[in-house]
């Protein structure tokens, strides 16, 4: 992929199915899926700061967070802890290849995960969301563009 | 041999474990760090022969750990395996002495190709 001035949906949709075949499973693929209401009970982020600041974010309902850390761990119940460490890990790989795809000096927060929604910082600006379905229910991948990143739970 | 795999994620560090195996690097010994900090405290303590580890990690990154490592003569050798693998990191990887860097998502044979001239 050649650098891009900001991420597109088609890139954010190449990443998510890249980052679930290599570690949820190439037998359930993640699909687009239509917008949606679901009920967000896990959600991660990733700051971007430098030429470009925004943030991406990952939210899934509880069932979807429990199996996608289920496959990604080879277990029947994770814990939360696990849960949240997996969703974490999810966004990070989002985010980290979202920002490999940016123009400039950038760098990259670690994660931050709660329960329920995550809140953009008040000046965000939705850049681009995937809605996304696979096996175990939907998922939401959002992009936004802000004036000075970072993330409240 | 005894392999460090340093990850601030557990989830992370055992799909890094299961990938080494899936890769044919099975029989190892695998020593696991939590971030930086207890990555450079593990390689003076345990001498592996091989680090594998990210780069965004607290309390001392990747990098930090890496150029921390050689100012203090270790030659231990380093890979990074991390989110961030654009043409900029590696190069940032390579001069700080690292002798690859596989980017997540990874596969098998990502590891099999970088893995194959440190652990024959």
């Amino acid at each position: 992929m050649s650098a891009v001035e900001a991420p597109e949906l088609w890139d954010v949709l190449s990443i998510a199915g890249e980052v679930w075949t290599s570690f949820i499973g190439s037998d359930e693929p993640l699909v687009p899926a239509a917008d949606e209401a679901f009920p967000v009970a896990w959600s991660g982020a990733v700051s971007v700061t430098g030429d470009w600041s925004g943030m991406v974010v990952v939210e899934m309902p509880e069932h979807c967070a429990v199996a996608a850390t289920s496959r990604m761990l080879l277990i029947d119940e994770p814990t939360q802890a696990d849960v949240s460490d997996a969703v974490g890990e999810l966004v990070n790989m989002v985010g980290g290849n979202v920002k490999c795809l940016l123009f400039g000096d950038n760098s990259l927060s670690l994660p931050v995960v709660a329960l329920g929604r995550v809140t953009p910082p008040g000046d965000a600006v939705e850049v681009c969301r995937a809605d996304l379905q696979w096996s175990q229910g939907p998922l939401r991948i959002t992009v936004h563009s802000v004036a000075h990143s970072g993330a409240t739970s | 041999m005894k392999i460090l795999v340093a990850d601030d994620s557990r989830v992370m560090r055992q799909i890094v474990i299961r990938t080494l195996r899936q890769a044919g690097y099975s029989g190892h010994d695998v020593v696991e760090a939590g971030d930086g900090k207890e990555a450079l405290d593990l390689v003076r303590s345990e001498a592996p022969d091989l680090v594998l580890s990210d780069w965004n990690m607290p309390e001392m990154t990747g990098i930090d750990l890496l150029t921390t490592l050689r100012a203090s003569g270790s030659t231990v050798p380093f890979g990074f395996v991390t989110s961030e693998g654009s043409e900029d990191m590696r190069a940032r990887a390579a001069t700080a002495g690292a002798l690859f860097l596989i980017a997540k998502p990874f596969t098998p044979e990502a590891f099999g190709d970088a893995l194959s001239g440190v652990l024959g």
